[in-house]
């Protein structure tokens, strides 16, 4: 066998895991990362933007519409979601975490109620291409370029816009903030429902790969946990995108020599690890790490 | 395994009193009005008394014939669950309305078929339901295909209903929750009194309600396809097996496209069994078994997968995908450009990947099934048409919706042969070589080995994602429990059996 | 006999007057007497509603009392039901064979319970990562024996049989004497009462008001000299073992136990008994989780498709309107009637 294509295999591997990981967990690190919130309807946030694509698509939408379109459907339910039970659980993440499993039931079986078993999918964009032995779906590839192009506008979001400012100060201090004139729970609606739209896109994306049915969310949510656990709160977007590729980075080369499940067992065994040495996640650790070199630069 | 006495009661007028007494007597001494204590024990207990035995006051033989039927209508596996219940409400309709299929106790074989020979088998669309061909097949010639045109086999029963009382559907839902399976088993068969219980869909559910089947003799159908072994005097497994499934299609996948095998299955009983069945069996035909890969049900990202599939480079995949996670590998391994030819047991006529999934995902699948709802016969057609004018909605009829069907009806014919409900009675009518006229085709229930033989075909999906059938069985008999040396009209059992038991996998594998 | 009383009708849980107490004999009269009244069938399930109490307690001991959420608790219940089923099904024929299986299993469950409570408690996790942690840990239980389905995977005589289950598991003996059906029912119902005031006289004492004052503040208890890790892993390893116990109830009511007991919908349960009942009260938690036991399996019974929505609805109202559980709540309602009744006669010189 060629090394190359065997390397280009992994790389691919690599790369379509990280983004994998990246857009199941994008929606949390907003909620789980930055306000704290233990959202275990998660999973159904993401559904929700995959039906709406679905819909939307098969009534005739071209996908990619589908997907803006879900962005704000998930967030405009996130909204509401936020207005009416979430505002109540801040700084009480336990209840937060009950509470949220509560509308997670309500969702799924909703849907299944309201949509039957399940809706015909929404075939997977692009063709593919080839190189030695293997072939790769240009989909991926597409999803993994997206996945930059979101870290890229959620960095800019948060670190050059006003708002951006506004809701770091409020995370930071809501007393603070709140009297510097920051209006916090219009702030907090918006996290949130931001937090919500970014999940719908990613179900959106990734609703092509995957069968869309009521429950079909639950799959996304120990990934989407584990993910932002391990990143860390101290910087999310660093944290998510980092924990993002050290867990693909242990799951591709176990995965491919040994068959998924080996790959699943390898990853959550080094998610439990990498918790036990580094407590607060990736990120903590390497701000940690630069503070201390800058400390020692300036003694 | 210990079998459960049934404690005698005392008189329950006598208890009532004594223990009434002592419990009012121990309140006034603490200080509560006597009058508002004795009220409330009174109602308590007098509620508790009353309501058991207003159920108990219904006797045996009047009343409705109750089928007790559990599936999951809710949870991760409704999507399947609701097929069933479906198929067992059309079944009841029918009876009631004095309905049955053909059949009886006259063996296998059944109702003999006139062939008319064509050039190629008739290709069936993906369409709507009213199974258009897309190709009727060709001219008369004297080779190929047989292409059976039988009559509708749904007949008068000669009277409305089951032994002059009517037949009633008692179906509470699973809940997907094998807690809750047990209890509702317990419940049917305790408090419903079920004359018979058709339930369950995967092994998980089947094998957690036959220790309590077992434990009150109740008569129960189980219907699905599964790894087969179940040799349990009290169940009757109406479902298709390995012998029926695997080997045919083993066999001719390796005999086409080339004896180097890829086994890629769901990672539980059922997958883990049959990959075994497959490994032990394909030696003995020429094949190999180049690489299995077990995956939890829970994943749905393939990519890991099929690059390994890529880089093992088979001759075909055999897939044992199960469930909505699962399914998933097609589309993934159409849009990564994976060409082998697949074959399978559980797909397109299950989940109906071919309808849900764009094409050309399922493009060289083929799949050895006792039914699916392409199979153009007549009676077939016929049995489709009754279904989507009771269920409209409905978006697929999956082969082990049909399996339900003809169980509900193959009951009624058992109960009417012995003239009674008595479920031992039924049990011995079951075990004497009836058969029924299934929209599949003819179905046998073997006596000794409480399975079916079953009509078998083999179905394969081209890039459109239109069905054809290449190659048909037109009587598989269950095999490997008689090969086991299992006769449960001689000899009662209750265990399902793996094939590490059987030496003869052992005896002939050339590994 | 003074010191007992006096933990008994401590201040830590619910109820203490004489009104409650009675109340309470004549609610366990009831349930002593209930087999009398009713058929097999009943008191089977009923024993089911018991036997899931002391895995509700364990709950509330550890999250109620203690402020640590374990939401893959459930691991223990499975890990204790499995191994009992292998002791007590290779030693089939020995009647002490079910009493080696119930130590066995309790150890086990203690064990595990030990190994994961010293990597969390003795490295400072986060609190709030320990659920996703315990939900980890009993995903990949769920995952690891659901693919014990082949013949190797057995353990003496005993298949672990995969995603279909152990069956045939052996009731619990004394000797000679095999609970089963009614003498089962006593046995749960003795258990759970043995569990409730054990675990009452507990939170009373001594070291139920350290774990107290852990759960409201870590530093400040720490900075008084108590080493907080041990007091944590130590009501960790204890609610895992009622955890288990439950778990070895379970598989002596049906025969039975597979990986699903260890999934992610069994692993929210006691959270949700919990979260409803109230977490700062035992009682309020072995009250929830005997209703909505019941209530989960009424509406199922019945093939009511909306079961999951009404439990799902229940647990979103009850954590917005009951934010510290229904029955702590009402219970503080009741509490401050009898209160304002009580204070004029207190006010008297």
């Amino acid at each position: 066998m060629d090394v190359a294509p065997l390397v280009l295999s992994l790389l691919y591997q690599f790369g379509t895991g990280a983004a994998f990981f990246f857009l199941a967990a994008l929606g949390l690190v907003v909620i789980l990362g930055m306000m704290n919130i233990i959202n275990l309807a998660h999973g159904e946030l993401m559904m929700i933007g995959a039906y709406t694509a679905t819909i939307t698509y098969h009534a005739g939408v071209p996908f990619w519409l589908s997907v803006i379109l879900s962005f704000f459907v998930a967030a405009a339910f996130g909204a509401v979601l936020e207005l009416l039970i979430v505002r109540r659980f801040y700084g009480r993440e336990l209840g937060a975490l009950v509470v949220t499993w509560g509308v997670s039931l309500v969702l799924g079986q909703g849907a299944l109620l309201f949509f039957g078993p399940f809706l015909p999918s929404i075939g997977i964009p692009g063709g593919s291409f080839s190189y030695g032995d293997f072939s790769f779906s240009a989909y991926w590839l597409i999803l993994v370029l997206i996945s930059l192009l979101l870290i890229l506008a959620l960095w800019w979001l948060y670190n050059r816009t006003p708002y951006g400012l506004q809701a770091k100060a409020t995370m930071q201090n809501a007393e603070m903030a709140k009297s510097l004139g920051v209006r916090t729970p219009q702030i907090y609606t918006l996290t949130f429902s931001l937090g919500a739209g970014l999940a719908g896109l990613s179900g959106a994306l990734l609703a092509p790969t995957v069968t869309i049915a009521p429950f079909m969310g639950q799959q996304f949510v120990a990934p989407a946990f584990i993910t932002v656990v391990v990143g860390g709160a101290a910087n999310v977007i660093a944290g998510a995108v980092a924990s993002s590729a050290v867990l693909a980075a242990v799951k591709t080369p176990i995965g491919m020599a040994f068959g998924s499940f080996s790959g699943t067992v390898a990853l959550l065994f080094a998610a439990l690890i990498i918790i036990r040495i580094m407590p607060n996640g990736i990120s903590a650790a390497l701000q940690k790490y630069f503070n201390r070199r800058a400390g020692g630069a300036m003694r | 395994m210990t079998k459960r006495k049934d404690t005698t009661l005392k008189p329950e007028a006598e208890t009532k009193t004594q223990d009434s007494a002592a419990v009012a007597e121990a309140a006034t001494s603490k200080g509560i009005p006597r009058r508002t204590f004795m009220t409330g024990t009174a109602a308590t207990v007098t509620a508790a008394t009353v309501l058991p035995n207003l159920r108990m006051a219904r006797a045996a033989e009047t009343g409705p014939i109750k089928i007790g039927h559990i599936e999951d209508l809710s949870g991760n596996l409704a999507v399947y669950g609701v097929q069933k219940y479906h198929a067992a409400l059309l079944a009841v309709k029918e009876i009631n309305e004095g309905k049955t299929l053909k059949g009886g106790p006259v063996g296998s074989g059944g109702v003999g078929f006139t062939s008319n020979f064509a050039a190629s088998p008739p290709v069936m669309g993906a369409g709507d339901k009213d199974l258009k061909y897309v190709d009727k097949g060709g001219a008369l010639s004297n080779s190929g295909m047989a292409f059976v045109e039988d009559e509708d086999v749904l007949v008068d029963s000669g009277e409305s209903g089951l032994l002059g009382r009517e037949v009633e559907l008692i179906a509470p839902d699973g809940q997907s929750n094998n807690n809750i399976w047990q209890q509702l088993t317990r419940k049917l068969i305790l408090e419903d009194k079920v004359d018979c219980l058709v339930a369950g869909f995967t092994s998980a559910e089947r094998e957690a309600i036959r220790p309590i089947v077992d434990q009150y003799k109740q008569l129960f159908f189980y219907t699905n396809q599964y790894e087969g072994g179940v040799a349990d005097s009290n169940t009757f497994c109406t479902g298709a097996i390995v012998e029926q499934q695997v080997i045919p299609v083993v066999d001719y996948m390796i005999q086409k496209f080339g004896p180097r095998v890829y086994t890629i299955a769901a990672d539980y009983n059922f997958g883990q069994l049959t990959a075994a069945w497959t490994k032990a069996f394909a030696p003995l035909v020429g094949g190999e078994i180049i690489e299995e890969e077990f995956v939890p049900l829970s994943v749905s990202d393939f990519t890991t997968s099929i690059a390994r599939i890529q880089a093992a480079k088979p001759d075909w995949v055999f897939t044992l995908l199960v469930g909505t996670n699962q399914s998933n590998y097609y589309p993934q391994a159409a849009a990564a450009g994976l060409e082998y030819p697949m074959a399978s047991t559980v797909n397109m006529a299950q989940g109906y990947e071919h309808r849900r999934f764009k094409a050309p995902s399922l493009n060289r699948m083929y799949n050895c099934v006792n039914y699916i709802e392409e199979i153009p016969t007549a009676r077939n057609r016929a049995f489709v048409k009754r279904w989507y004018e009771m269920f409209p909605d409905d978006p697929y009829i999956g082969q082990m919706a049909q399996n339900t069907y003809f169980s509900v009806h193959l009951y009624a014919k058992a109960a009417r042969l012995a003239g009674t409900t008595d479920q031992e009675t039924v049990k011995k009518a079951l075990e004497s070589g009836l058969s029924i006229e299934a929209p599949e085709g003819a179905v046998f229930l073997e006596p000794s080995t409480h399975h079916c033989s079953h009509y078998i075909r083999l179905a394969t999906a081209d890039a459109n994602h239109n069905v054809s059938f290449v190659r048909e069985w037109p009587s598989i008999q269950p095999w490997w429990l008689q090969r086991v040396g299992v006769n449960l009209v001689k000899h009662k059992e209750y265990k399902q059996y793996i094939p590490d038991e059987d030496p003869f996998f052992s005896m002939f594998s050339k590994s | 006999m003074r010191t007992i009383v006096g933990l008994i009708s401590g201040g830590a849980d619910i109820g203490r007057t004489r009104v409650f107490w009675i109340g309470f004999g004549v609610v366990v009269l009831l349930f002593l007497l209930y087999p009398t009244q009713t058929s097999a069938f009943r008191v089977s399930n009923v024993s089911y509603y018991l036997l899931n109490i002391p895995l509700g307690l364990g709950m509330a001991l550890l999250w109620g009392y203690c402020g640590v959420l374990s939401f893959g608790h459930v691991a223990y219940f499975g890990i204790a039901g499995y191994i009992y089923g292998v002791i007590a099904g290779n030693m089939s024929g020995n009647p002490f064979g079910p009493l080696a299986g119930v130590a066995g299993g309790l150890l086990a469950s203690a064990f595990v319970a030990g190994i994961f409570g010293y990597f969390v408690f003795y490295a400072r996790v986060q609190k709030w990562i320990i659920p996703i942690l315990t939900l980890v840990l009993t995903l990949l239980l769920e995952t690891f024996l659901g693919q014990t389905a082949g013949y190797q995977w057995r353990i003496g005589s005993v298949l672990l049989g995969g995603y279909n289950g152990m069956t045939g598991i052996p009731w619990f003996q004394l000797g000679g004497f095999v609970f089963e059906g009614y003498s089962f029912y006593y046995l749960c119902l003795l258990v759970v009462l043995a569990c409730y005031f054990g675990l009452r006289m507990l939170v009373n004492s001594n070291f139920g008001q350290v774990i107290v004052a852990i759960r409201e503040d870590e530093l400040r208890t720490e900075l008084f000299g108590y080493d907080i890790r041990a007091r944590q892993w130590v009501v960790f390893v204890l609610s895992a073992m009622l955890a288990g116990l439950s778990g070895l109830l379970y598989v002596q009511w049906g025969n039975y136990i597979t990986p699903s007991q260890v999934g992610l919908l069994q692993a929210a349960l006691p959270v949700i008994w919990a979260a409803v009942g109230g977490t700062t009260s035992l009682l309020a938690v072995v009250i929830s989780a005997f209703a909505l036991n019941w209530v989960t399996y009424t509406l199922s019974a019945q093939g009511n498709q909306y079961a999951m929505v009404i439990i799902g609805s229940l647990l979103v109202v009850t954590m917005l309107f009951f934010p510290r559980g229904i029955v702590v709540m009402i219970a503080e309602r009741l509490g401050r009637l009898t209160a304002r009744r009580a204070a004029p006669s207190q006010l008297q010189p």
